[in-house]
């Protein structure tokens, strides 16, 4: 927290700390996150009350996962983009109340909002989505950005729906499909990064900054002509699988 | 005293390393809830609540975001990679810049409005660089997404609109709120559209033209009263002390 305090007096006690008082995992009633330790979750993420994340996967910034009223279970290798929300209902209006099941290999796009759906492996759901209650999403489909899906809709397998209210678009390519899933692992790779990144302590931030001012202006040419080599050192260095293929559109 | 200040703590936290911290206000009994299902092992180390927050500017490898000075860039947001943002731009609350993949510059005096996402694909179906570029003058209305486009100088994005790989907004322009321009869709000068997907309204008049810089101008000044709220370094530091202090853990 970042406030100009007027007053520092020591006679100010502990009513007033002004600590961030965000926690990423928050338990609620008598529910608790089980997150996997090979989960990415960003620390400005919520994940609240009864949600199981599987291993791989990554919670973005800014994500909501509440499983208050309900449960939420995100699969393995699913990666749940930035600013999105994932929420159950505990009534809705025909009745039946499902969890949120989130399968393995899924992408949710940044943004999505996603309200007690189920969410079969390897599906892809667009940036911006909205899937109402009670849709399935069947592996392989695609749910086009910005797409609203009403209540009860149930996407099949490899088709692409989209719009408001969602509609069928058109069948998806093999090759597509295959992407949905090379995506999922691209982001998975990705995610690693950034926990890594996000976990730092003070030293280690501090310390890359120094090295980050020391190897700004590397220029290899001029490096080789004077005859020297300087390496990059190995906390500036990105793992290579973080990038995708080059004729690959993410 | 507060260059002293902050050198006594920075001592402080390097002795102390953040976890003895968060293992006092962390730990509880769910890292031993069941692994049962789908085999999920939690970890019992992992951080439920650290009193840092977010970080606001996440380097990753040796890219690093820049913020302008005269920048405001609101302590919710998360900049990450390779993002640039200029002078007399504003990132509002909540927004995330995600410039993992590939770069994202936010022009002179632009602005990103709350709970925005832009993020750079690796690269875009269009020959257009795969950068997420916002020239100046630009107002990202709320809520939006932007994914690889570039905008071109004085536009208006409306609010929760989605602009998806490779499209392109000409100058001029503005694109009514919720739109959803399609991948590699190119928004000419000084029209108006709108709908998901978008599709073209009208022209815009002169006059209407001459508006959008004028509003991008008036969130710089309204920017400029958050920008004096707060401090240029987090003073969290010090209430952490005071924490320690109270509760009596040990440095």
């Amino acid at each position: 927290m970042r406030v100009k305090s007027k007053i520092l007096s020591t006679t100010l006690i502990i009513s007033c700390v002004l600590v961030s008082r965000h926690r990423t995992l928050m338990n609620i009633f008598d529910k608790a996150p089980v997150v996997d330790k090979d989960a990415f979750v960003a620390p400005g993420a919520s994940v609240i009350g009864d949600v199981l994340v599987g291993r791989g996967s990554s919670i973005w910034y800014g994500c909501v996962l509440r499983g208050d009223v309900n449960s939420i279970s995100v699969g393995s290798g699913t990666n749940i983009q930035d600013n999105s929300l994932v929420h159950v209902a505990k009534s809705n209006l025909s009745g039946k109340v499902l969890p949120t099941i989130i399968g393995d290999n899924v992408t949710i796009g940044h943004s999505a909002v996603v309200h007690g759906c189920t969410v079969e492996d390897e599906a892809f759901v667009g940036m911006g989505a909205t899937l109402l209650d009670g849709v399935v999403v069947e592996k392989h489909a695609m749910v086009a950005a910005g797409a609203l899906v009403k209540q009860n809709t149930r996407i099949p397998t490899g088709e692409v729906w989209g719009g408001n209210p969602a509609r069928f678009l058109r069948k998806l390519t093999d090759e597509e499909i295959a992407f949905i899933a090379q995506s999922a692992t691209n982001y998975s790779n990705l995610a690693q990064v950034h926990a890594a990144e996000n976990a730092k302590p003070f030293d280690e931030i501090e310390f890359e900054k120094v090295l980050r001012k020391k190897f700004a202006n590397k220029d290899e040419e001029y490096d080789s002509m004077l005859g020297v080599v300087r390496e990059l050192p190995p906390e500036l260095i990105l793992p290579s699988n973080v990038l995708p293929d080059e004729h690959k559109a993410k | 005293m507060a260059t002293t200040l902050a050198r006594i703590a920075r001592k402080s936290l390097t002795t102390s390393t953040a976890f003895s911290l968060k293992r006092h206000f962390g730990t509880e009994a769910v890292a031993a809830a069941i692994a049962s299902t789908k085999s999920i092992t939690p970890s019992a180390d992992r951080v439920k609540w650290d009193y840092r927050g977010q970080r606001k500017i996440i380097p990753l490898g040796q890219w690093l975001p820049k913020i302008a000075v005269d920048a405001y860039v609101a302590p919710n947001v998360v900049l990450a990679g390779q993002v640039t943002v200029y002078d007399g731009a504003s990132v509002w609350n909540g927004a995330v810049l995600r410039g993992d993949l590939n770069k994202i510059t936010v022009g002179f005096c632009s602005n990103v409005q709350e709970r925005c996402v832009l993020h750079a694909a690796w690269n875009s179906p269009t020959g257009l660089p795969a950068e997420t570029s916002i020239e100046r003058y630009v107002t990202i209305g709320a809520y939006s997404l932007l994914r690889s486009c570039t905008i071109e100088p004085e536009c208006i994005i409306g609010q929760h609109s989605i602009l998806m790989e490779g499209s392109l907004v000409e100058t001029h322009s503005i694109l009514e709120a919720g739109s959803v321009v399609p991948p590699g869709r190119r928004i000419p000068t000084g029209e108006l559209w709108a709908g998901n997907p978008a599709k073209f309204v009208r022209t815009l008049t002169h006059e209407e033209t001459l508006e959008i810089p004028k509003l991008a101008v008036a969130i710089n000044d309204l920017s400029k009263t958050y920008f004096t709220e707060f401090l240029p370094y987090s003073t969290v530091y010090l209430e952490v002390e005071k924490l320690k202090n109270k509760l009596g853990i040990n440095v």
